[in-house]
């Protein structure tokens, strides 16, 4: 499993692919950052948090459309299921790659913190808590981007596939679409919004449900990607 | 011990492979014929475990090798058709990354005795055909398998380097059970112990190469229709 993650991290620190979309994202979080502080005159972290899953929405999909969908195009997919090494394997080190690259994206905004604390007082475990939020966030989008990249050969198709998805994901704690449904039924997907839960984070609240509702979302899509891979049609 | 019983593939309605048995001993070197879309590739892929029948048995050193593919790919290397490979990874990086999934310590006997040592740091996307299929053959021969499976292995290549390929499957056929596809049938009639033909996914044939000069072309004619 440590061969394959090294094999798809070195795949990104090898081109200049990687190197983009990491400093991209970093560039497009501190931009965001720098609006609030000194256009905005918002001296606080949650504006930065709040903003990030829309990034993400773009960033994950484009990160991760390639890493089945090239090994289908290619044929190298057939190289790799006569290896030893199983299909669970497989899934979890393409995964761990992806998202250590966003941590490692993450990890480029890091100094935003500490400069905030130089013109205001922060609550340091209120922001490592919005971090870890952020995190399992990624992990959860991140397991639907592979899943969706397993589906197809075209990494065009597979972008726009969990686009889609995660843009619906995030729509369905939006006003204009709850507006549109029964109150019940607004209570029921509320619960199932991503950014309902984000928002738990970003307050500084370790919420045990929304901790849960990550990692289950996760592993759901983690597991459904695995009996995927596992079909021998 | 190689043992297809009885076999049926099917991609939806089209059927690739019907009622398909063969056996294959212990060091054997067994060419599989047919023309194109004979399937060939779909019996490559159900011994090595890519791919599951429809029905029917398939056992190899009494695994099956879409159920047990795990515990089976040690015991088997596989030249697929076409080689796929990683081309932007560096040859020896891709060895490397091979060879710590199939647990092989040194990569340096397989690099010299394929002779891949004067391109270990080219990128694979810059080796001519000849070097990718070294660098295929080495893939399929890391970790010492009992078995190779290999899918049109001298495919593309000019008479020079099929030559060389030829030589190191002979070489390496000696300890090792063979399968392996060929549209060059004097390729058979230089290395196979035994012969397959399949046709419109029927085995058409099965037995001993037959002798003599022409013999296997002879013989495809008369099957093959």
């Amino acid at each position: 499993m440590k061969a394959l993650y090294k094999k798809e991290i070195q795949f990104y620190f090898n081109n200049p692919i990687g190197y983009i979309v990491i400093v991209l994202f970093a560039a497009t979080i501190n931009f965001l950052y720098i609006k609030d502080i000194f256009i905005m005159g918002i001296a606080s972290m949650k504006q930065f948090f709040s903003f990030i899953p829309w990034i993400l929405l773009f960033f994950i999909p484009a990160l991760s459309m390639r890493i089945f969908s090239e090994e289908k195009r290619t044929n190298t997919m057939e190289v790799l299921l006569t290896l030893p090494i199983t299909e669970t394997q497989i899934v979890v080190s393409k995964f761990l790659a992806l998202l250590s690259l966003i941590v490692i994206g993450l990890s480029l905004t890091i100094a935003l913190p500490f400069h905030l604390s130089t013109s205001t007082k922060i609550y340091i475990p209120e922001i490592l808590v919005g971090y870890f939020g952020i995190i399992l966030f990624s992990s959860f989008f991140l397991a639907i981007s592979l899943f969706y990249s397993l589906k197809t050969k075209n990494q065009i198709v597979s972008f726009l596939l969990s686009l889609i998805t995660l843009f619906m994901l995030l729509g369905i704690s939006s006003d204009l679409f709850s507006g549109t449904i029964p109150k019940f039924m607004q209570d029921i997907l509320i619960f199932f919004s991503p950014l309902f839960h984000l928002q738990n984070f970003i307050k500084g609240i370790l919420d045990l449900r929304s901790i849960l509702f990550f990692l289950s979302g996760t592993i759901l899509f983690i597991v459904l990607t695995v009996f995927d891979l596992e079909k021998r049609d | 011990m190689i043992s297809f019983s009885h076999v049926f593939k099917s991609y939806g309605t089209k059927t690739a492979l019907s009622d398909l048995t063969f056996t294959a001993k212990q060091g054997e070197i067994i060419g599989l014929l047919g023309p194109n879309g004979a399937g060939k590739t779909t019996t490559m892929r159900l011994l090595v475990g890519y791919l599951a029948p429809t029905s029917g048995t398939i056992t190899v050193n009494n695994l099956s090798p879409s159920k047990q593919r795990f515990e089976l790919s040690n015991k088997i290397g596989y030249l697929p058709e076409n080689n796929p490979l990683y081309s932007e990874m560096k040859v020896v990086e891709y060895l490397s990354f091979v060879s710590s999934l199939k647990k092989e310590g040194d990569i340096s006997v397989i690099v010299d005795s394929v002779g891949l040592t004067d391109v270990l740091n080219k990128k694979i996307e810059e080796l001519s055909r000849g070097y990718k299929q070294r660098v295929g053959l080495a893939v399929a021969l890391m970790g010492n398998p009992e078995i190779l499976v290999l899918d049109e292995p001298t495919s593309g290549l000019d008479p020079i380097e099929q030559e060389k390929i030829r030589e190191l499957i002979q070489k390496f056929g000696k300890r090792k059970t063979i399968i392996f596809s060929t549209h060059i049938l004097s390729e058979i009639e230089a290395i196979a112990d035994k012969i397959i033909i399949i046709n419109e996914g029927k085995l058409v044939y099965q037995g001993a190469k037959p002798k003599g000069k022409g013999a296997v072309e002879k013989l495809f004619k008369k099957v093959v229709k």
